[in-house]
């Protein structure tokens, strides 16, 4: 009978007007037939000033975002569908890998021709440099190999030939790579060697009889691998290359070369090969190059740092190679800052995406004839994605602080800028990959269609964590790195005053035996926790390098196996420098509401990292009941932050169309009427 | 609610017929070409959600009486208010506009607006949003507010910026007029009918007897016709328009097209030119950016935002562009603003920011916007 009933009241519904009804309360809770109530409605009222927010997550250049964004909704090429009355625009994955590389270029040309690109490397200055990051990011917000593909282009191309190259090439090149008059890629990793750059065996010998390097593929491990923008685009690279002068290998130098032609066939003397079809960033060529050498002009040399004179004689201001082989990666820095702050939008698109939906998707009643359950009201779903969403703000503050780091860097700067952006990109970048798959998750079935964004984007964001700079040996730098700074002040026994280990100079933090709920909040106490974990690590880490050295093992053998401190360091570091960027991004705000909602967002980062990283409990920082009470805590906090949580999301400065269809009228973007028959 | 909501008065501004179950609401103040005031604005919204509760009412039409639909807000009473007392009064008004608007964008049943006349300003505020727009061959839309000191409101930073590619900036920013055939090209009309066909389409609508709009598009379209196009017309003018509007600043607007214009002899370029030239810098400046960020937003949100922006205008502590511009067009009609800011470059990014903060004055507060139950999922815009 009960289903009897139900049905009964199914048809009503389907033959009744609903918008006729007394009550509008009524549908919504009464209907048995689930109907989309958009979150705007249900939620309530938004406590704090959304774009004041948005200012804060978003930080600098909000008007050119936006008009990028404009540009891109109102054209045809960025792929624009109608799905239950909004327009999305997201690329069409569906296409094959040919494609999507010529929309990808086609878009790049659609940029080029509305000014997206001025000054993207003859501008000078800070603000012309976070002018830049902040459009690569909108770029990237609508798709990740058309800001890759870009990216190589100005860079690492444009980049090398900047920090690298000197007068001659900045006349020659720069230009006319703004205006893409030629396409530039980056040829640096090789089949046999990636992370190890030193290692690369492609060779460039001068020839003092000719006054020209010939540039060489020894052998097949020796084929430049990966390189974007190679297999079918690129005119020019920058060529990683031995340099041999008179039988002595000078180390790893960066020459220009042509590739192709201004009609696109490959030169002479190159063979390109495909890289082929990838589990994502399938609108990006990469392609493999092999020179048979291939001889160019010894201008061609990028001699900023190094150069050859005409009758061959090798000439450096840096003497130690070690230095200038460090002098040589500078440019990758520009490349981790910008992954890891695409890596937080990504994050950003997918809780927007998730968040929205569990506003508005029920599952399950759990009293008899009740309405059923909006998935965000269950305590459970909370803990899954507000965590994420607490994080992705702290983050948010860290990109924006590595990026003013790197625009404002000096030499002094260097190594905070190596370190900071080696710990961010590889923090960042796992931390989107792992909000990918629980907001995938989150979002069930619906999570699965490429048009819903996340899933796919597990795909295409999955290369941040190993491309320029695998993450796990850029955490093993940055341990490393701190150990340095470690040795150098007992050395000298002189205080800490670099990459922020100052407080290792203070007395020691301790924690109380009870926490209770205002301490686990208080910025004291979240900052004493991981400043004594840092700190702890460090010493250990010390300890355990120091006992295998006295035990005979050499420097980097006993680095290698005390590799699991040493992973507990990085993510310590990381950890505690995001911590601290965060509670000065909230002690700069004003608006009481704003600060207030900062506080609980900074609480849920730190008490979800206590929780879950295992070292608190490992190295007893916290004592099992203090944990028992951070775990009690977070709970809490899920509860508290639930009903802001569709403002929170509404602060990402991501236009509703770069979302997809489940984080909107879900119902009617997948009615009958809109199947095409 | 009233007891009767249709009750209305000799001299009232917005005559309300029933045919069966629809509604025919008529602007009533011919001589003044309908402006919209502040009388006529409440008097609609009363009559609209009235209309929404009653269950027997399923289609409204709105017409105008005259030659006009609406020539636009009442903006000498507006500017009367402002000086006799203060903005607040100003404010009043348009509030009161903008809630109408945003019910209209969020009717729960089709409204058919017949634009057989002029429609501009606060005209198309009240009929754009709705579901059905009715062009004729008399139409004549521009949204001439940046030549006034102010900018296009009523929800034309939602609507202007959803047409095509950037005609919305150049339709907004210029005052460009178009006739009916380039509104149903571009997308401010859904239909063209032949004036002489109007009668016809009232007495089809109201016997269609139906709320639903596939019934109603197919009951009007049954009378419409497309038109071919002017040749000068604008519409043909798309490449160029996207190519200039699509600048992100009005000064890089202007020098593309200049640089248009140093290419070839081009009378639509230089008039272009001309007309951006007479507008007001700031309103010019605040108008591209309040398109820009509209085509991100829902139509709340740009209501929430114009208000902020309109209240700015009045209250004139950045500029008085909004005083002199009806001064010099609408009461003095010598036609020769003098602006102040008088140059773009004199317009900075911090005032332009000041018209789009929340006013810091005692009392004032952001438009609130009823809560609607049933906000088309295109109308919501989280930023």
């Amino acid at each position: 009978m009960e289903k009897v009933n139900f049905r009964t009241q199914i048809l009503n519904g389907h033959l009744q007007n609903h918008r006729h009804a007394t009550s509008t309360a009524a549908i919504i809770s009464a209907s048995p037939c689930v109907s989309y109530v958009p979150p705007e409605v249900s939620e309530q009222p938004f406590s704090f000033d959304v774009s004041s927010m948005r200012k804060l997550m978003d930080g600098h250049n909000l008007g050119e975002r936006d008009w990028l964004f404009n540009l891109m909704v109102q054209s045809k090429l960025f792929n624009p569908r109608l799905r239950g009355g909004k327009v999305f625009v997201v690329p069409d994955y569906n296409h094959s890998m040919e494609q999507q590389r010529e929309i990808t270029m086609k878009r790049i040309e659609y940029l080029l021709d509305h000014g997206v690109f001025k000054g993207w490397l003859t501008g000078k200055g800070p603000e012309a440099e976070m002018k830049k990051f902040a459009l690569l990011e909108v770029i990237e917000i609508f798709d990740h190999s058309l800001a890759i593909k870009i990216g190589v282009h100005f860079f690492l191309w444009g980049g090398a030939i900047q920090f690298f190259g000197t007068k001659r090439h900045h006349d020659r090149w720069l230009s006319a790579t703004e205006n893409y008059l030629i396409k530039g890629c980056f040829a640096m990793t090789e089949l046999g060697h990636g992370s190890n750059v030193r290692g690369i065996e492609t060779t460039a010998t001068y020839e003092a009889n000719t006054g020209e390097f010939v540039i060489n593929t020894p052998c097949e491990t020796a084929q430049k691998y990966w390189i974007g923008g190679a297999a079918n685009h690129a005119t020019h690279t920058i060529v990683f290359s031995q340099l041999n002068i008179d039988g002595n290998n000078q180390g790893v130098h960066a020459f220009i070369t042509q590739i192709r032609d201004e009609n696109g066939n490959v030169c002479p003397n190159i063979r390109i090969a495909d890289c082929g079809h990838k589990i994502g960033l399938n609108g990006v060529d990469n392609g493999r190059i092999w020179f048979d050498n291939v001889r160019i002009p010894r201008e061609n040399l990028l001699n900023s740092v190094a150069d050859v004179s005409p009758d061959g004689k090798y000439l450096s201001a840096i003497k130690d190679p070690d230095q200038r082989f460090a002098a040589f990666l500078a440019p990758l820095t520009s490349g981790r800052v910008t992954i890891a702050a695409s890596a937080v939008y990504s994050a950003k698109i997918s809780l927007a995406i998730a968040i929205r939906y569990a506003l508005t998707r029920r599952a399950f009643s759990i009293t008899a004839n009740g309405p059923e359950v909006l998935l965000l009201d269950y305590p459970s779903h909370q803990r899954r994605l507000l965590p994420l969403l607490a994080k992705t703000y702290a983050m948010s503050f860290a990109s924006n602080y590595l990026k003013l780091l790197y625009v404002k860097r000096s030499p002094q700067l260097i190594k905070t800028i190596h370190v900071v952006s080696s710990a961010f990109k590889a923090t960042l970048t796992w931390h989107n990959m792992r909000t990918l798959q629980e907001c995938r998750e989150a979002c069930g079935g619906q999570g699965l269609k490429t048009e819903n964004r996340i899933g796919q984007l597990k795909g295409e964001y999955d290369v941040q964590s190993t491309f320029e700079g695998d993450n796990n040996v850029l955490m093993q730098q940055v341990s490393k790195a701190l150990l340095a700074e470690y040795v150098a002040a007992k050395k000298r026994n002189k205080p800490f005053k670099e990459l922020g280990l100052e407080h290792i100079n203070r007395s020691c933090p301790v924690i109380p035996a009870q926490l209770t709920s205002s301490m686990l909040r208080s910025t004291q106490f979240q900052n004493d926790i991981f400043c004594l974990r840092e700190r702890d690590l460090l010493n250990r880490f010390a300890a355990e390098v120091s006992q295998y050295q006295a035990q005979g093992e050499s420097k980097e053998s006993a680095f290698v196996v005390s590799y699991q401190v040493a992973e507990d360091l990085g993510k310590a570091f990381s950890d505690r420098a995001i911590l601290q960027i965060a509670i000065e991004a909230e002690n700069n705000v004003t608006d009481a509401s704003i600060k207030n909602i900062l506080g609980l967002l900074r609480s849920m980062y730190v008490l979800v990292t206590l929780e879950e990283d295992a070292a608190f409990l490992r190295y007893g920082y916290l004592s099992t009941d203090n944990a028992a009470a951070v775990r009690k805590e977070v709970a809490k906090l899920c509860s508290e932050i639930r009903p802001q949580a569709l403002a929170l999301v509404s602060t990402f400065g991501i236009p509703d169309a770069f979302l997809s269809p489940i984080a909107f009228d879900w119902v009617a973007a997948n009615s009958w009427s809109t199947v095409e028959n | 609610m009233a007891s009767n909501p249709y009750s209305f008065g000799e001299t009232d501004q917005v005559l309300v017929e029933e045919k069966s179950s629809a509604r025919i609401f008529t602007l009533n103040r011919p001589k003044q070409l309908n402006a919209v005031s502040f009388q006529m604005v409440s008097r609609l919204l009363d009559l609209f959600l009235a209309c929404e509760e009653d269950p027997s009412v399923k289609l409204i039409i709105l017409k105008g009486k005259g030659r006009a639909f609406s020539a636009g807000g009442d903006v000498t009473a507006v500017v009367r208010d402002i000086t006799q007392g203060n903005w607040r009064l100003g404010a009043n008004f348009f509030g009161r506009e903008f809630i109408l608007n945003y019910v209209m964008a969020t009717y729960s049943k089709p409204q058919v607006s017949i634009l057989n006349g002029i429609v501009m300003g606060g005209g198309a505020g009240v009929s754009i949003h709705g579901s059905f727009r009715v062009a004729t061959e008399n139409s004549l839309f521009a949204m001439p507010e940046t030549a006034l000191g102010l900018f296009p409101d009523v929800g034309a930073s939602y609507f202007l910026s959803r047409l095509p590619g950037f005609f919305g900036e150049y339709v907004g920013l210029t005052g460009a007029r178009l006739d009916g055939a380039e509104m149903l090209a571009c997308g401010l009309a859904t239909h063209f009918v032949p004036s002489n066909k109007i009668s016809l389409l009232e007495d089809a609508l109201c016997k269609a007897d139906s709320n639903d709009p596939a019934v109603i598009s197919a009951t009007i379209s049954e009378l419409s016709l497309v038109p071919n196009l002017k040749e000068k017309s604008d519409c043909h003018r798309l490449n160029i328009i996207n190519k200039c509007f699509s600048r992100r600043t009005v000064e890089e607007i202007i020098s593309a097209l200049e640089r248009e214009a140093a290419d070839k002899e081009d009378e639509w370029i230089s008039s272009t030119i001309q007309s951006l030239k007479k507008a007001s810098p700031t309103s010019l400046k605040i108008s591209l950016r309040s398109i820009r960020e509209g085509r991100l937003q829902g139509i709340g949100k740009c209501l929430v935002r114009e208000y902020r922006m309109v209240c700015t205008v009045m209250r004139g502590e950045i500029s008085k562009d909004f005083f002199e511009g009806c001064r010099a067009i609408l009461l003095d009609k010598d036609k020769n603003p003098k602006w102040e800011p008088s140059r773009l470059e004199q317009v900075t990014e911090d005032m332009v920011d000041c018209y789009f903060s929340k006013i810091n004055e005692e009392g004032w507060e952001d438009l609130d916007l009823p809560r609607r139950s049933n906000i088309p999922p295109c109308a919501i815009a989280k930023l």
